[in-house]
């Protein structure tokens, strides 16, 4: 398979007087790839989406799609297509003339009527044309709304929190659906949501935004195991963080690190971290701590401490364990493999945890 | 049944206050005696019979829906603009040029009449039924501005950036989106500003010189006992014709908000 | 693009004014109209007693005819967002009556009113009364009834929304919290519903100072207004000067008795724990 980008951005800043809603923002986008924009609200996610559909020019830099430049073509003359958050369904016509909408009057009308029917069997919506705009569901809106821009043949698919106004189960039930249907289909989805378990379960790539910028693109398994800061460290998943001092750092991909009442250990150096330097922060996983009654053996690191809050959460257990060392107690999650609660409140414990479970997360910008 | 509450008896007693007036114009309307007494003397329809032999009463008909058409298609036209502009962008000034358009509706008719007269004799427009006009859009504006603004806060802005993001351009998405979308609000302005300017008098008393429409044609003659019932036939005649239109006003404006 | 409704609304706002103005400080004897400045209009208005009678009355009774429709008016407004069914019925219901000719109401109260009126008549008739009652019709009372039922809307309906804005828990919260039916209403409804009376109070207090139907046609000498002395000026006695210096004063008089009104009104709410 030979991997052309279908997108390009190129140094793209948006700003809105003397506020910057984007800025830095550069992105190659591969054929047929399901990428994510994650981030909070207010991150600029959007406003990145909005630009490559069109309704906003970037203030500075350029994009491109399918190598041609984007430079001051309107939304309606780009080859992109767009699923609106609130799905923009238009009141006054049924799903068909939804659907159709595009085509109309620029391909023949026996030819339309077939891809609309094709286009709603595609979102399992067969035989509905006639079904008022109003009449319709929040995920058969939103069904409509898919079927209305993959009509158009669009080279890329844009999704604004398309799950957003659903309810928890036709969400994840949906999550599925389109998954499916971008890998059936080989178009490029580009989507944007808050939401990182619907993005780490739906996307081939991530690109989490904060405050304006990109801060790291990376596969989702990457983005859990390797996060490249802080902030995405604990913006995907739990972790715990701890302050390190590097000890050497001689070697190509490993170093060892003091993390204080935890001893010495070896960890792996992580190759998204841009800023090194003597003292550090590292995350452990809590799912990735061993909790004992008696000192753990084989773990390199140990430490002891006392349970000041237990959680049931049915899957697993989470233990929230307070040291002497450090300030916030550390987090522990337990797999619930044997229908027990082990450890009570106030329970004198002991957590170890092996090298390849300590993410290095660099220097810490605060 | 449950026993009424007072306050549902206190509302149904209300509503009876609110009609009163307005169902006896009717009802004497069609009472043969002259004076407007009980007991009610016989039924005739003659007053009625009579209002289409007055040339005068015509040509004031006639001089009022002119006006009232011109002004609620100026009013509707100025207010689909400002209600877009204050519904889809946030800018400078904003909430002065909202409070603006909002303000013929607070201030005293008589402060308005009296200062278009001056000001339009000011630049050499005599009064006439132009200067009506002029009044009653004025008058018809806030009207129009908030009966719109409902429709296009109901409209959702994704709705045009969809179709531009179907390949559809500007103009053609304004006449298969826009317009389609808030006609029903653009119709109910229609209606209610034509009611609006319809109904007026102490502007168009000032304004229409000696062109009077219906009102003050109206005012005219309540002066005459004789022709007293005439005028109860006349009223009633407008009273249904207003009645009518704000009912199919809201029909639309309902249609409008219900087609989210 | 608000820009054209906005320019025609504020040039027949400010140009009327600035003429209006103007001819405030000019001075007319019969037709000839002399521009040199002059606050001889302002003088002769203030010492008039006829001005300050009339100026004083017009807010007395706009103050009357806010109060009475307000207060009426609430219960209404109540009913309808908490109790009634069928909501948007009665709403529409309230409206259509003020849809007919403002003119056309306050003839018909004329005719109920009036000393051989629809009133008087009736109760004649029935034998309740023995001679027609003359308290109907001409004087103060029929024109703060008359206002009372033209502004009825103009007050159920903001207050009808402010009380729609109110979400029921806080009244479940106050309830909970020990309060009794009242007191709820009293420390949580009241106050959360003072902006829309204070709209209300405006939205009828300033047009009914300057109306000049209602006083003319059921007011009789006791029920004049200012309205009726501005449409002299521009009507029969024909000094527009005059008439301009008028429509400021009360124009002034009005804009300062409303800024009482919702600085007091706003005080007010505040004070409710």
């Amino acid at each position: 398979m030979t991997e052309t980008n279908i997108i390009k951005l190129r140094g793209v800043e948006k700003r809105y007087g003397s506020f910057t809603a984007a800025t830095g923002i550069n992105l190659e986008l591969k054929e047929g790839e399901f990428f994510s924009l994650l981030g909070p609200s207010g991150c600029g996610k959007t406003t990145v989406l909005r630009m490559i559909a069109g309704f906003q020019e970037p203030s500075e830099g350029h994009i491109e799609i399918d190598g041609v430049s984007m430079d001051g073509v309107p939304a309606n003359k780009r080859p992109t297509n767009m699923v609106f958050q609130s799905y923009a369904i238009f009141p006054h016509l049924n799903v068909g003339d939804n659907v159709a909408y595009g085509l109309r009057g620029r391909v023949a009308k026996p030819e339309i009527e077939e891809r609309v029917a094709e286009a709603l069997e595609m979102v399992e919506l067969g035989g509905l044309q006639k079904r008022g705009a109003t009449e319709l569901s929040g995920g058969q809106r939103q069904r409509v709304a898919l079927a209305r821009a993959l009509i158009m043949r669009p080279k890329v698919l844009l999704l604004d929190e398309p799950l957003s106004a659903l309810d928890k189960k036709l969400r994840e039930q949906m999550q599925f659906e389109m998954r499916n249907l971008q890998q059936s289909l080989g178009i490029t989805f580009v989507m944007v949501t808050h939401d990182q378990y619907e993005a780490m379960t739906m996307s081939d790539r991530i690109g989490v935004m904060f405050q304006g910028r990109l801060m790291q693109v990376d596969t989702p398994t990457m983005l859990y195991a390797r996060p490249c800061n802080r902030e995405i460290a604990s913006f995907i998943g739990e972790m715990n963080i701890l302050p390190a001092a590097v000890q050497n750092e001689q070697a190509e991909t490993s170093m060892t690190v003091d993390m204080a009442a935890f001893g010495k250990i070896e960890i792996e150096k992580n190759p998204n971290v841009t800023n090194r330097a003597k003292n550090i922060i590292v995350g452990i996983r809590p799912e990735q701590l061993e909790i004992s009654p008696d000192k753990p053996a084989d773990y390199p690191a140990t430490l002891q401490g006392t349970v000041s809050n237990v959680a049931f959460y049915g899957e697993n257990v989470h233990y929230h364990v307070k040291t002497e060392t450090f300030e916030k107690p550390i987090s522990v999650s337990v797999p619930n493999y044997f229908h027990t609660v082990d450890f009570q409140r106030d329970d004198k414990v002991w957590l170890g945890v092996q090298g390849a479970s300590v993410i290095d997360l660099g220097q810490d910008k605060q | 049944m449950s026993r009424p509450s007072k306050l549902t008896i206190y509302a149904f007693a209300y509503l009876g206050f609110l009609y009163l007036p307005v169902l006896f114009l009717p009802l004497f309307s069609f009472n043969s005696g002259t004076i407007v007494a009980f007991p009610i003397k016989g039924w005739t329809l003659d007053w009625y019979r009579k209002l289409g032999e007055q040339d005068a009463l015509i040509q004031a008909l006639w001089n009022s829906l002119t006006v009232g058409l011109i002004a609620a298609v100026l009013a509707t036209s100025l207010g689909l603009f400002a209600a877009r502009a204050f519904v889809r962008y946030r800018f400078r000034g904003q909430r002065a040029s909202e409070g603006l358009v909002m303000l013929p509706l607070v201030i005293p008719g008589i402060i308005v009449a009296s200062s278009m007269l001056v000001l339009f004799l000011f630049i050499g427009l005599k009064p006439s039924l132009t200067s009506v006009i002029l009044g009653h859009t004025f008058l018809a504006l806030p009207f129009a501005v908030s009966i719109l603004k409902s429709a296009f806060d109901d409209f959702d802005a994704s709705l045009e950036e969809a179709s531009y993001d179907l390949g559809v351009g500007v103009f053609e998405t304004f006449y298969r989106v826009t317009l389609p979308v808030v006609a029903p609000g653009i119709i109910a302005s229609i209606l209610v500003t034509f009611t609006v300017s319809f109904d007026e008098f102490v502007l168009a008393f000032f304004l229409s010189g000696n062109q009077p429409t219906l009102p003050v044609y109206i005012w005219g003659q309540i002066r005459f006992p004789a022709k007293l019932p005439n005028v109860l036939a006349l009223g009633s005649i407008l009273l249904l014709m207003s009645v009518l239109l704000l009912l199919l006003a809201e029909y639309f404006r309902r249609r409008s908000s219900s087609s989210k | 693009m608000s820009a054209p409704a906005t320019l025609y609304v504020g040039f027949l706002v400010a140009a009327p004014l600035a003429i209006l103005i103007a001819y405030s400080f000019w001075t007319q004897t019969y037709v000839t109209l002399d521009k040199t400045l002059t606050l001889q209009n302002y003088r002769d208005a203030l010492a008039d007693p006829l001005v300050r009678h009339l100026l004083l009355r017009s807010i007395m009774i706009a103050g009357a005819v806010t109060a009475v429709t307000v207060a009426t008016a609430y219960p209404i407004a109540y009913f309808i967002a908490m109790k009634a069914n069928k909501k948007t019925i009665w709403l529409l219901l309230i409206t259509i009556p003020f849809w007919s000719s403002y003119l056309l109401r306050v003839f018909a109260w004329k005719l109920i009113l009036g000393f051989n009126g629809v009133m008087n008549s009736a109760l004649l008739w029935m034998g309740l009364i023995d001679e027609p009652l003359t308290f109907l019709l001409y004087n103060e009372f029929a024109v703060v009834l008359t206002l009372a039922h033209a502004w009825a809307p103009f007050a159920i309906l903001p207050i009808y929304v402010s009380l729609q804005k109110i979400d029921p828990s806080l009244l479940e919260a106050a309830t909970d919290l020990g309060n009794s039916k009242f007191q709820a209403f009293r420390r949580v409804t009241l106050p959360l519903t003072i902006p829309g009376i204070i709209a209300a109070c405006l939205i009828i207090f300033i047009p009914t100072v300057g109306d000049y139907v209602t006083p003319s046609l059921v007011g009789g000498s006791d029920g004049k207004m200012i309205a009726n002395l501005i449409q002299v000026q521009f009507g029969a006695a024909n000094n527009w000067p005059l008439g301009a210096t008028l429509s400021l004063m009360a124009m002034l008089s009005v804009g300062f008795v409303a800024i009482v009104l919702v600085i007091t009104g706003t005080a007010l709410g505040k004070r409710i724990r």
